[in-house]
């Protein structure tokens, strides 16, 4: 068995990598991705099958999410780096505004097929540098045997969704019925999930940055309000306290542990969540307040713009979103199409269909505007302001004025650069 | 055992005893070479592979350079930035911190153990091999085995203290107590290495010194204070040196078992470093506090060094 | 209070406790030392739902090689065993020589600047890796080994600890035998492998696996440093299985193990040498 690890040694000595500098052997088309393990699988077949049409190699490395920032960067920064990678809608911008990626133009059929919010979150001063693969956002997931006891009805539909008020009232409830050591929800802002605070924020009718995108304007009466109602979550102990935004502890995990009644996941969280519980689980809509709101989930696809194979990289672009290939993906992923002929359509869901339609319409909260403030260049750096000053919001006791003011102060140094 | 006198006329003999000064130079030059030749391949590659990294390190941080793209020389404006930032500091204070909790406690408890391992015991093998496997997981392996400990709610040691009917700390969202979760996970790999390297140590004391201090009426304590601790002091010297770089610069513990919070409570200067240079991608300034941290270790080194000094065989 | 309690005569009484209590307190230290690698062999044995359960378990509810098979079936684990292996030894093999050699120059021979020479390379241990990780990569891709195994062989074998250990062991070399060898007439290097190094035994066994041990688990540098999955390395797959979207302890004790055995194995084997190294090496 290990002879193979003795003969790929003997391959990596002698250059088993491709070679440096302009990156790539013509003929295979490398990609770099994270993925759940649904993901891993569909990626691997329609990359597979994009390999037996064109007759390429599609050269598949899945890293975990954590490191694939590094490695890409590190391969940028060496000139040998992957054909194509996936990467967040907000921190798409952080690469192409450095030039680093394709325009893809060439690639891209029609451009009015995409819902606008997404076709604009892969654009940098009008140009497209993606493609939007795939969206996912948060709903709520509950437990109906530890909500029933409380008494607790469950909207049903997006109008009806719970106000915050509502929501407050149902979090005491669950408080007082729930054993020991069971929480009523827990949120999902952790780690690079910190910019999902921002879903109150839009749900008080508030805003991160101005229309400029140039100045942070979360110093308002809506953010204190976010705020402070987020904040409540800790101080009435309705989530558990190692929950918060640096926590290492994720909220599917949380749920699946049996120590909340509901929790806030994104879709791509259900394969997991199905394959581990063994109790009824539903779904329903995230609160709202002024208005309804969600988060910019999803990722997409993108070419560098030093390949070697750059043809061949805009094609698999173009192959990954065409309408079959998306659907394929979605129904295996249970993840959202970012095409608007599919929207509302029965994509085959192969993991709880029963509960993605409120996924599909929890997606349709999410304005132009929203995406516009978390899609800027600065992002990542913003989503780590957010991360560090709601951390000692929720868990220190820095009080909700002077949070705002850090963050707002952070995020005005972040997009000055 | 050739007496001083023999080997220096060994040595006279063998450089012919009244040899010129040009042929005792080309002998020289000669030995300079094989030193060299011996010394050279290793130094070239730490040059390479070390120095040339720090030196661009350096290099780097006076400039604002992100991970791509051309950088702009800003002086000491990173510098700046560091030292009115109130994370760095706390950072400092935290690994201090960490550092002070870490070391004395780790070498202490391996120089207890290995006093205590070092008298006849049943199945002392046993004992010892346990102690000191830890060292043999790796730094990544630790960290997940301390998540899976200190987990708030499912760890295994709120699960023991619950056994016996206590209430477990908050180790994840109370700061004090996840800097004490940090802290025991290093010291229980720790402990063992210091219990081999003391293990070692003792087996070079002479144990006619016990004898004689028996004989001076001195208790088994007085024994270990007289005796054994100032024996040992070459040992100790060399733990505590390599103890502190390794606590100055814990990373993979943090990252995988706090992600230096709850807040900042477990930020340290390493992590601190990590969070701009990869996470924020603001390698200047990253450069910067890897640097900081750097001198700071030297400082500290070259300190314990000086006060160590003639302690150590041949110490520089 | 010579011979008593089974201590050997020849033993002076260093603690004055009764056997009984030393064995307690040697026995406690163990078990508190014992306990976390416990509960990784429990965990990796036990059904995934059995760590979220309220009451502490001694024993899996149920055994079960699940873990372990999900973690043979996800990734080439032999492989990348056999690619740490090659890489780690690799890597040892050359910085041990290095270390040696160098480590006998520094001991053993006076050249102008040895000791300036000698402090840079020692302060080199106390570089942080965050500082000089995103040069060494650029040096790296520079250098065209970006990719292949050297491009982690190279800057492993850039190493000063094992200088500063090779060193304080042969500066216990009596100079007296290495003198009696030159009037005999052996040149430096016939010196250095026929009397020096077969003295240095126990210090190249403490160098092999310290060296080899460190590379065996080294997980971030190559991670960045290669690019084919192919050429990846055991401690990877800690890192995947960390880095899933969901928190499963399971599997990543079973991978943590897995990766350890070799590591325990090896260390048991070598348990005698590792320490006698430690204890004639100067470090006393």
């Amino acid at each position: 068995m290990t002879a193979g690890g003795w003969l790929s040694g003997c391959a990596g000595l002698t250059g088993g990598g491709s070679g440096g500098g302009g990156g790539g052997r013509p003929g295979t088309l490398s990609v770099i991705t994270w993925a759940s393990d649904a993901e891993a699988a569909v990626f691997r077949d329609l990359a597979d099958r994009f390999g037996s049409e064109n007759d390429v190699t599609v050269d598949l490395q899945v890293i975990p999410f954590e490191e694939v920032q590094t490695t890409v960067d590190a391969q940028l920064q060496a000139g040998d780096p992957p054909d194509v990678f996936r990467v967040t809608y907000t921190d798409l911008g952080r690469y192409s505004t450095t030039g680093q990626l394709l325009d893809v133009t060439p690639y891209v059929d029609d451009a009015a097929a995409f819902i606008p919010a997404f076709w604009q979150a892969v654009q940098t001063d009008g140009t497209p540098y993606g493609v939007p693969h795939h969206t996912d956002t948060t709903a709520i997931v509950y437990r109906p045997d530890l909500l029933q006891p409380a008494g607790i009805t469950v909207p049903t539909s997006l109008d009806e969704a719970w106000s915050w008020e509502e929501f407050a009232e149902v979090s005491d409830a669950l408080k007082a019925s729930l054993p020991q050591g069971v929480f009523p929800f827990v949120y999902d802002w952790q780690q690079f999930g910190a910019y999902r605070w921002l879903t109150w924020l839009f749900e008080a009718g508030g805003r991160l940055l101005d229309d400029d995108l140039a100045t942070a304007v979360v110093q308002s009466p809506e953010g204190l309000k976010a705020l402070e109602f987020t904040q409540r979550f800790f101080t009435e102990q309705w989530v558990p306290r190692n929950t918060s935004v640096k926590s290492t502890t994720y909220p599917d995990a949380a749920f699946i542990g049996e120590r909340t009644a509901m929790a806030f996941v994104g879709d791509f969280l259900l394969p997991g969540i199905e394959a581990e519980v063994d109790f009824d689980y539903q779904a329903t809509f995230q609160p709202r307040d002024v208005r309804a709101s969600s988060d910019l989930g999803g990722n997409a696809l993108v070419a560098t713009a030093e390949s070697a194979n750059a043809e061949l990289a805009g094609e698999f672009l173009r192959f990954m979103v065409t309408e079959d290939a998306m659907t394929e993906w979605c129904a295996r992923t249970t993840e959202l199409p970012t095409l608007q002929s599919l929207v509302g359509q029965d994509l085959g869901y192969e993991v709880r269909p029963d509960l993605m339609p409120v996924f599909v319409e929890q997606a349709t909260t999410l304005t132009e505007e929203d995406v516009a403030q978390v899609t800027v260049p600065a992002f990542s750096q913003v989503n780590t302001v957010l991360l560090d000053q709601l951390e000692l919001a929720f868990l220190g006791d820095q009080s909700a004025e002077d949070t705002l003011a850090a963050i707002a102060e952070g995020v005005d140094a972040a997009i000055a650069g | 055992m050739a007496s001083e006198v023999g080997v220096g006329a060994a040595r006279v003999a063998r450089r012919g005893g009244t040899g010129t000064g040009r042929t005792r130079r080309t002998r020289r030059s000669r030995s300079t070479a094989f030193s060299w030749a011996m010394a050279g391949p290793n130094t070239a590659v730490v040059a390479l592979f070390l120095l040339l990294p720090l030196g661009w390190a350096v290099w780097l941080s006076f400039r604002d350079a992100g991970t791509f793209g051309p950088t702009r020389f800003t002086g000491l404006e990173n510098y700046r930035r560091m030292f009115s930032d109130e994370v760095f500091w706390q950072a400092v204070v935290n690994t201090a911190v960490f550092t002070l909790a870490t070391v004395p406690t780790s070498i202490l408890l391996g120089l207890g153990l290995a006093v205590l391992l070092d008298s006849a015991l049943p199945a002392q093998r046993v004992w010892r091999t346990v102690i000191y496997l830890p060292i043999v997981l790796s730094g990544l392996a630790t960290a997940l085995i301390g998540s899976l400990l200190f987990e708030q709610s499912i760890g295994i040691v709120n699960k023991l203290l619950a056994a016996v009917g206590v209430t477990g700390p908050d180790w994840q969202t109370d700061g004090a107590w996840a800097m004490a979760s940090l802290v025991l996970v290093t010291v229980w790999v720790r402990v063992g290495f210091s219990m081999v390297i003391y293990l070692a140590g003792l087996q070079d004391v002479p144990r006619d010194l016990y004898e004689a201090a028996r004989l001076d009426g001195a208790g088994a304590w007085q024994q270990f204070r007289q005796v054994t601790v100032p024996l040992v002091r070459p040992t100790t010297f060399f733990l505590v040196v390599l103890n502190v770089i390794y606590s100055f610069q814990v990373f993979d513990l943090v990252y995988a078992m706090t992600n230096g919070g709850p807040g900042f409570a477990t930020t340290t200067l390493p992590f601190f470093a990590y969070q701009y240079g990869f996470e924020q991608r603001q390698q200047g300034y990253g450069s910067a506090i890897g640097l900081v941290l750097f001198l700071v270790v030297l400082a500290f080194t070259a300190l314990q060094w000086r006060g160590q000094r003639g302690a150590v065989q041949g110490g520089a | 209070m010579a011979a008593r309690d089974g201590v050997r005569p020849s033993r002076p009484p260093r603690v004055r406790l009764g056997l009984l209590a030393r064995t307690v307190v040697a026995a406690l230290a163990a078990l508190v030392v014992f306990v976390p690698m416990y509960s990784m062999v429990v965990i990796a044995f036990s059904p995934r739902r059995d760590v979220f359960d309220r009451e502490l378990r001694l024993l899996p509810s149920s055994w079960t090689t699940e873990n372990f098979r999900e973690l043979f079936a996800d990734y080439p684990v032999w492989l990348w065993m056999g690619n740490s292996f090659t890489v780690a030894a690799l890597t040892t093999v050359l910085t041990v020589a290095l270390n040696l050699s160098a480590g006998y120059a520094f001991a053993k021979t006076r050249f102008r600047g040895d000791t300036l020479v000698f402090l840079l390379l020692l302060s080199t241990l106390m570089i942080p890796l965050q500082a000089v990780v995103i040069p060494q990569f650029r040096l790296v891709s520079e250098l065209g080994i970006y990719g292949t195994f050297w491009a982690v062989i190279l800057p492993g074998a850039a190493s000063a600890f094992g200088i500063f250990l090779a060193r304080q062991f042969m500066t216990a070399i009596p100079d007296e035998l290495l003198e009696a060898a030159r009037i005999d007439g052996a040149g430096e290097l016939a010196i250095f492998f026929r009397i020096v190094l077969p003295l240095c035994r126990p210090l190249i066994a403490v160098l092999t696996l310290l060296t080899f041990m460190y590379h065996w688990n080294d997980f971030l540098w190559p991670l960045i440093a290669l690019k084919e999955r192919e050429l990846y390395r055991l401690p990877v797959a800690l890192g995947f299985l960390n880095g899933q979207y969901e928190t499963n302890y399971g599997g990543v004790m079973a991978a943590t193990l897995v990766s350890s055995i070799p590591m325990v194995v090896l260390f048991l084997l070598f348990q005698r040498s590792f320490v006698a190294g430690f204890a004639r090496s100067g470090i006393r």
